[in-house]
């Protein structure tokens, strides 16, 4: 009998077996489709669209320029479900109601089927950082301290795309209540990220980042808690803040920002990458909680409550000064050089991913104001196809009253032409075209929208034309 | 020390501190700030190829020969994020600068 140890096998699963694992982790019943555009004080429910998980490829490293392609889009929504599993979410109320779905979202083996599929999602879903960040040369303390505080030295006044999205969208509410939106992923369990680094033992930075949490947390008093303060905004302006609710309305950037926290939080060998990411972001959200409380105030007439922005400009200051301070310069001088290309690392990914998130915001925000143009684009785009000038895959669809179409997008520009009946297409947060048979709209690349059936039956077509100019020219 | 941000290539891929030019290399071995002149007669770094089979450039006037392990190890610190390099250079923070363009040889501009 030989007693020598078996050879290590790191894990990681087959191409077929991890697409395997994910369908059957997304056909959970509480992850199918919607017949609703929102949840209802479920935080349970998330539509994860299973019906096209056998046709996505996970076994990859998506490229930068594939961030916000489908495939990106269903990676994200996956992933944001397996780590709130790690998270605490009770609804408002009617939890009898919900209780099997509560079981259902918490049991063993949704949490198991998860952590199987969670590796391969990550590499496929920031494996891109490994390309677009890179740390080089010899790296002390001292020169880790100038780069991070020649961050200060920056212009950070200078409005986002995003906001100046807003600031110039045909409809400013409407915009500005898509871009909160995106932000309850994040601010309705503000924190819970970072306490993932605050378990276990490490000595004294531990207990200087628990300061950091117990502010995020409002010192023990509910109402001054930040997700508390964030559900107030919500509430001025109309929105609902039940966990999730407005689930098909969040971006792929969106929901990327927000898992990138978990992903380094969750994944501890990456915890100095985290403690980049938190500088980067406590010192920029500053300036930007400022002039967000400024717009907020200037759509809404200054109904809306900004009481969370306003409390992130001041307590902000200090936790910008206390990452560096009590946390990164303590730590690298406990551990030396060796951590330091980590933080860097991770305060140049999560910039990166901030722009990419501004980008695509703005870039929504155009497509859901164009809608009537993109609306009157259907004929001359109709036009080229029905002459034959251009020929692209057709799929053909037969749907009843009622039947929606859950959020997603597409890798190319594609045309929806109405047969029959009549669609409400749906391109952001309150923001819809009515298409009548005859009418149809031009979808463009990458952009969120769904559709609902408004006559007892809709027959319509989607052509992939890849690029709607082309069938201008 | 002076915090500077460069284009990894093209318009601005260079900053000249102190009287030296530097540019960011991309290499089939890895990525580091180079100073783009010999140290022998100063010649044109930034256009030199790799000695083969070894990890060391070549200046294109006079052959001398410079090691890319220490540039990697113990180079001036430096990280890209997409097309835009930030360097940390040992110079005081008010010291004069340049940004400018210097062409890079093939072998200094893998992506």
């Amino acid at each position: 009998m030989s007693h020598a140890p078996a050879p290590y096998e790191p894990y990681a699963l087959s191409p077929e077996e991890l697409q395997a694992a994910v369908v059957r982790y997304a056909s959970n019943p509480i992850y199918l489709d919607n017949e609703e555009w929102v949840n209802d004080d479920n935080p349970y429910r998330r539509q994860l669209r299973p019906q096209v998980a056998k046709y996505l490829n996970f076994s990859r490293v998506l490229p930068k320029d594939e961030i916000l392609t489908y495939e990106s889009l269903a990676a994200q929504r996956l992933l944001t479900s397996i780590y709130d599993a790690d998270l605490v979410f009770l609804p408002k109320a009617d939890l009898a109601e919900k209780w099997d779905d509560f079981r259902q979202f918490y049991s063993p083996g949704n949490r198991a089927l998860g952590e199987i599929i969670r590796p391969g999602l990550e590499k496929f879903a920031f494996g891109f950082l490994d390309d677009e960040v890179e740390v080089s040369g010899k790296w002390t303390k001292d020169s880790l301290v100038e780069f991070l505080r020649a961050l200060q030295d920056r212009d950070l006044s200078v409005p986002t795309a995003s906001e100046s999205a807003i600031e110039k969208s045909a409809d400013p509410q409407r915009a500005a209540r898509m871009w909160l939106i995106q932000f309850a992923p994040d601010f309705l369990s503000e924190a819970s990220p970072m306490i993932r680094n605050v378990l276990g033992y490490y000595g004294e930075a531990q207990s200087d980042w628990f300061k950091i949490i117990i502010d995020e947390y409002g010192y023990g008093v509910h109402d001054t808690k930040h997700s508390r303060l964030f559900e107030r905004t919500l509430e001025s302006v109309g929105l609902r803040s039940d966990v999730h609710h407005y689930w098909q309305y969040y971006l792929t950037s969106s929901l990327l920002m927000n898992n990138y926290f978990h992903y380094l939080g969750k994944n501890h060998e990456l915890f100095f990458r985290y403690l980049g990411a938190l500088y980067y972001t406590e010192t920029t959200l500053v300036d930007f909680c400022r002039r967000t409380a400024d717009l907020l105030g200037r759509v809404f007439d200054d109904q809306a409550d900004v009481t969370y922005f306003t409390e992130h400009v001041h307590i902000d200051t200090h936790h910008g000064r206390m990452a560096l301070e009590k946390l990164i310069i303590p730590l690298v001088e406990t551990y030396g050089d060796v951590v330091i290309p980590e933080i860097v690392r991770g305060y140049e990914e999560f910039q990166l991913i901030s722009e990419i998130a501004d980008q695509d915001f703005a870039a929504q925000i155009e497509w859901m104001d164009a809608g009537p143009q993109y609306k009157v684009l259907h004929a001359p785009v109709w036009a080229a196809i029905e002459s034959g000038k251009v020929t692209a895959p057709i799929a053909h669809l037969v749907e009843p009253r009622g039947e929606l179409s859950n959020t997603h997008c597409h890798d190319g520009d594609e045309l929806c032409h109405i047969v029959s009946g009549t669609m409400k297409f749906v391109s952001g947060f309150g923001s819809h075209q009515i298409l009548e048979a005859g009418q149809g709209t031009v979808i463009r690349k990458n952009r969120l929208h769904g559709a609902i059936i408004e006559s007892d039956e809709c027959i319509y077509q989607i052509h992939s034309v890849e690029d709607y100019r082309k069938c201008l020219s | 020390m002076l915090v500077l941000s460069l284009a990894v290539s093209g318009t601005g891929n260079c900053a000249t501190v102190a009287g030296t030019p530097y540019v960011y290399a991309r290499t089939e071995l890895g990525s580091f700030v180079l100073p783009a002149r010999c140290p022998h007669r100063g010649g044109p770094l930034h256009l030199a190829a790799f000695e083969p089979g070894r990890a060391r450039l070549v200046c294109p006037w006079h052959e001398r020969a410079t090691s890319v392990s220490r540039s990697l190890k113990a180079g001036i610190p430096a990280v890209r994020r997409g097309e835009v390099v930030t360097v940390v250079f040992p110079h005081d923070a008010d010291a004069a600068y340049q940004v400018e363009h210097l062409p890079l040889s093939a072998e200094l501009s893998r992506a």
